[in-house]
């Protein structure tokens, strides 16, 4: 499963996933892209799919762990949030690995994929994530959905749900514009990259 | 003291803040945390600053939003009484030291191995070997990436694609700065992996390099940790 090209795969998609902040830092970008990473491993990887789940979670936990040590300590507790962006990915995305590839690119499957899997994989993340938000955060991490949280506290849903429903308002929006930049960057690899991480066929 | 006895400190210590539930409780985690910081015989105060530096803004919005905007605390809610902004005041208190003392172990950890290379690092941990060679991968890539960052973001201002500051210009071309960077360390990884790396045999001797033994614990590991331990117990005693 681990063979050279796939470690270096992983190691490339965790440096992604780590350097990407610097990247959005640079450019003043008001959103996170810290999954990419994790979701273009999968692609990356597919079609063998327990792999794809294996190398793509590796990826994300790398990425996730380097940042809570250097950038920001808080990153690693959503480590499961990570596992479920992996699943998402092999299982959901990679599906669409055709498509993302197309030449030339036909607009409406190519964003209607990226539309759809991005609003599931934000559903999932949202959903996956809420817990730590709350017992750790207590509901408010610092972005602008802690608003969102305060909003539905004011309606007197309770902390847990008003952190569920603030994710899933804004985790899907933030998901696809990941899941597309992923793609655009799965379009762009090098057909040579990816049929190194194919596994070696047995010779007939 | 060994990265992995550093490491199983640092769990248990945050495992501590995660349940403590008073002031109190932190408090002690927090004095535990602070004289592992000073046994590292360094200065702490960069450390204490970085830890703030994060939680500070952090704990500004929270007092916003549970202060400023709720007025009650989460258990008010949950009871359904009227509440008060002193109790919410209360919990943010609570929830920003807890994350306070999470934020500076990791910078105490890194005052204990601030001369320490990354290399070194990870050939002390006690990992399976394909672990440890993924991190050693990633870090080396990291700063490749960097690079990469670097170059292209020169390239693209100077091409007049993105600009140095904010811009609608950044939002509509950022995308391409990180597909370039891509491009350029998928390029990069594939003559490492298919030419440069067979030829100076890279992996055979990262493998060599990390197979090295090297101490598990210290007999320093085992005060700290039961110093974490009885600090844990604390923690969930007080509740």
């Amino acid at each position: 499963m681990f063979t050279t090209p796939r470690l270096v795969a992983i190691a490339l998609c965790a440096a992604l996933n780590f350097a990407i902040g610097n990247v959005v830092y640079l450019v003043k970008l008001p959103i996170y892209l810290d999954s990419i990473g994790t979701i273009l491993c999968a692609l990356l990887i597919f079609p063998d799919r327990i792999a794809a789940i294996c190398c793509a979670f590796i990826a994300g936990l790398i990425g996730v762990i380097l940042s809570g040590l250097v950038i920001n300590p808080f990153l690693p507790w959503f480590t499961f949030s990570v596992l479920a962006i992996a699943l998402v990915s092999a299982l959901l995305t990679a599906r669409a690995t055709d498509t993302f590839r197309a030449q030339p690119l036909v607009p409406l499957p190519f964003f209607g994929k990226v539309i759809l899997y991005g609003v599931i994989t934000g559903i999932v993340s949202a959903v996956v994530s809420a817990p730590v938000v709350v017992y750790l955060f207590g509901g408010v991490t610092g972005s602008g959905s802690a608003f969102l949280v305060a909003f539905f506290l004011k309606t007197g849903e309770q902390l847990l749900n008003a952190a569920v429903l603030a994710g899933l308002t804004t985790e899907p929006i933030d998901k696809t514009l990941q899941v597309l930049v992923a793609a655009l960057l799965y379009r762009a690899t090098p057909r040579e990259f990816i049929a190194m991480l194919r596994p070696a066929q047995p010779a007939t | 003291m060994t990265p992995n006895g550093a490491i199983a400190f640092g769990l248990l210590v945050i495992a501590a803040a995660i349940a403590a539930r008073d002031l109190v409780s932190l408090a002690v985690v927090l004095a535990l945390l602070t004289v592992f910081a000073l046994a590292s015989r360094r200065s702490i105060v960069s450390a204490l600053l970085w830890s703030a530096g994060i939680m500070l803004p952090l704990a500004a919005f929270m007092a916003l939003v549970w202060v400023g905007i709720v007025g009650r605390a989460p258990h008010e809610i949950a009871a359904g009484t009227e509440g008060s902004r002193a109790a919410a005041a209360a919990y943010v208190t609570v929830v920003c030291t807890r994350l306070f003392v999470i934020a500076l172990a990791v910078q105490a950890l890194f005052l204990h191995f601030a001369a320490w290379t990354p290399l070194g690092f990870v050939r002390a941990l006690t990992a399976p070997p394909v672990a440890r060679k993924l991190l050693v991968l990633t870090l080396s890539l990291i700063e490749t990436i960097l690079h990469a960052v670097d170059r292209a973001r020169t390239a693209l201002i100077a091409g007049g694609i993105v600009t140095r500051q904010f811009s609608w210009r950044n939002l509509r071309h950022g995308w391409i700065l990180v597909q370039t960077v891509w491009l350029i360390v998928v390029v990069i990884a594939i003559g490492r992996t298919r030419d440069k790396w067979p030829i100076e045999a890279t992996l055979s001797r990262l493998d060599t390099a990390l197979g090295a033994s090297a101490p598990r614990l210290a007999a320093a590991d085992i005060g700290w940790g039961a110093a974490g331990l009885a600090c844990l117990i604390a923690a969930i005693g007080l509740r």
